[in-house]
């Protein structure tokens, strides 16, 4: 069976029934190979998805493609397993890397094997390859799942972490050396039950674009004070009045968080007093009457796989704040156990305008 | 599903035999009309089932035979072979008038059968076939190494397919040396 003895819609009908993972193996076939493949309609696939992820686990890196849902894995990146004895190398450009295929439930998948030391190389080449054959239209991002191996510093890939652990103590010497060594994040999702302190005021965690974090330690209200990103979703074990009053001054004289977008602050014991708070901050009302326009804007940051939704939640509101230094405003909404915050692109002035 | 006979290269095929077809008998009488591969083996195949067939669909649709006239000019498939062309008349009287379902398991495991039946079927122009066919050859390589693709689909090594290129620039080049002869001769 000689595959080019087909015609090409029949080589493209065929690439269209294989696998990501078996398309990766089969770009390796020679230049030919991965010339069909990049000139066939497997380019639009890759393209609709718009996405590679390198999902970092105890068990190894997965490169996988995050559909819906279903998160298609490529590759797996793994130390070398040497009670395994099929490997078989592959010229990536410019390294010999022993793969090996497994299967496991039910599925195979190309394994990248380095031994100990070689690990960063071997990324920085699969990287390299994955960038030449998907090109840089494509987003990359690595996902860590714990602050063991910090994130390497390579071409287009965006840094997040996700870190969701019942230890003990958390290791906050650990977990500051991996941010700081890491690029800066794009994301941050962290549910932590046993912050024993702060981050350092000057930590790269706080210039992270998007935090969603739940701390149940109440004293340590940290991210309303140093947060430096855009988008953020905070959960708080208790109301504490003073933590938002605070914030939203901080933001209001220009203080800080220049670059806020949107943030929810949720609290998971009691209810926010709502007119505590907006009289507290100042808050300024628009007419009843009116109907107020609504504040959504582009997530900065969502699990492709998961999170069907692409804009933050909407936020329709009739109080709102104003920034001294540049008369920009943000509409405040404070209900039950929320408070919603999002700033507009806005003046006063304009934003009042686009009532009338 | 259709019978078949033993034809022959003339005009006038020997009468086929017709199988049952399926259980719902059509209030309007089925046409039926016949096609031959390489083997020159007569199938007996319904309109119906020919549907499926993009391509002799739309050979017969404008047609308007009579069951003598159908009869008496099979249509030749002379590049497909008898085997391969009969499984083809099996799957669409096997699917005629059905839903195809997902997946399809009565596919040939044999390499260069697979291999043949892709081309008739495209030929044929039978698109849930192909699309079956397709992806039975795809699963041929599910899970395999780079060589062992290279293998199953015989696929020339980057060394291979260099040498080739450079013995047809040869070849070409030589021909346009040729041509170029030919043409200073006729000028002379």
């Amino acid at each position: 069976m000689q595959l080019f003895k087909y015609p090409y819609l029949v080589q493209n009908e065929i690439l269209d029934n294989m696998k990501f993972s078996d398309l990766f193996m089969f770009s390796f076939v020679s230049k030919r190979m991965k010339k069909l493949i990049e000139s066939s309609s497997q380019m639009q696939r890759f393209k609709i998805i718009n996405a590679i992820k390198y999902d970092h686990l105890d068990e190894g890196t997965f490169v996988c493609i995050p559909v819906h849902g279903f998160p298609d894995n490529v590759i797996q990146i793994a130390e070398r397993d040497d009670t395994e004895n099929d490997y078989f190398q592959l010229n990536v450009p410019g390294k010999m890397i022993d793969f090996r295929i497994s299967y496991e439930d039910n599925k195979y998948l190309p394994v990248a094997s380095y031994q100990p030391d070689e690990r960063e190389t071997l990324v920085a080449s699969i990287h390299d390859y994955l960038l030449d054959f998907f090109g840089d239209s494509v987003e990359y991002y690595w996902h860590a799942h714990d602050y063991e191996t910090p994130i390497p510093h390579l071409q287009n890939l965006i840094a997040c972490l996700e870190l969701n652990t019942s230890e003990d103590i958390l290791d906050m010497e650990n977990l500051e050396n991996f941010i700081s060594l890491s690029p800066v994040l794009k994301s941050i999702d962290m549910y932590i039950s046993n912050v024993t302190a702060p981050f350092s005021q000057g930590s790269k965690f706080y210039q992270t674009e998007y935090i969603q974090t739940c701390q149940e330690e109440p004293n340590l209200p940290d991210i309303l004070h140093h947060f430096q990103g855009r988008q953020a979703s905070v959960e708080i074990v208790r109301y504490n009045i003073g933590h938002v009053i605070e914030f939203v001054n901080a933001w209001k004289s220009g203080e800080a968080f220049d670059k806020l977008e949107h943030i929810i602050i949720e609290i998971i014991l009691g209810r926010y007093r709502e007119n505590e708070i907006l009289h507290a901050i100042g808050a300024k009302h628009i007419d009843s009457a009116k109907k107020p326009p609504t504040h959504v804007l582009p997530k900065v940051y969502r699990d492709m796989a998961f999170d069907k939704d692409p804009n933050t939640d909407p936020i329709t509101s009739y109080t709102y704040v104003v920034r001294e230094t540049d008369n920009r405003m943000a509409s405040v909404l404070v209900q039950g156990r929320r408070f919603d915050f999002g700033v507009w692109d806005k003046t006063e002035e304009e934003f009042l305008r686009m009532m009338e | 599903m259709s019978s078949t006979e033993q034809g022959t290269s003339s005009a006038a095929p020997a009468e086929p035999t017709t199988a049952p077809e399926s259980a719902a008998a059509p209030e309007v009488p089925e046409s039926f009309y016949y096609v031959h591969g390489k083997d020159k083996v007569v199938h007996k195949v319904s309109a119906g089932a020919l549907q499926h067939s993009a391509l002799i669909h739309g050979m017969i649709s404008n047609l308007g035979y009579t069951e003598e006239q159908a009869k008496a000019n099979p249509f030749p498939f002379e590049n497909i072979d008898g085997d391969i062309l009969q499984m083809v008349v099996d799957w669409c009287n096997q699917h005629k008038g059905k839903p195809t379902p997902p997946e399809d398991t009565n596919l040939p495991k044999q390499k260069e059968k697979l291999f043949d039946l892709v081309l008739a079927v495209n030929y044929l122009e039978i698109k849930e076939l192909l699309t079956y066919c397709c992806k039975q050859v795809a699963m041929m390589v599910k899970g395999k190494s780079p060589e062992e693709i290279r293998e199953i689909w015989m696929i020339p090594t980057d060394a291979e397919d260099e040498a080739a290129e450079k013995e047809a620039k040869k070849r070409a080049g030589k021909e346009a040396a040729g041509e170029t002869a030919a043409a200073a001769g006729d000028a002379k």
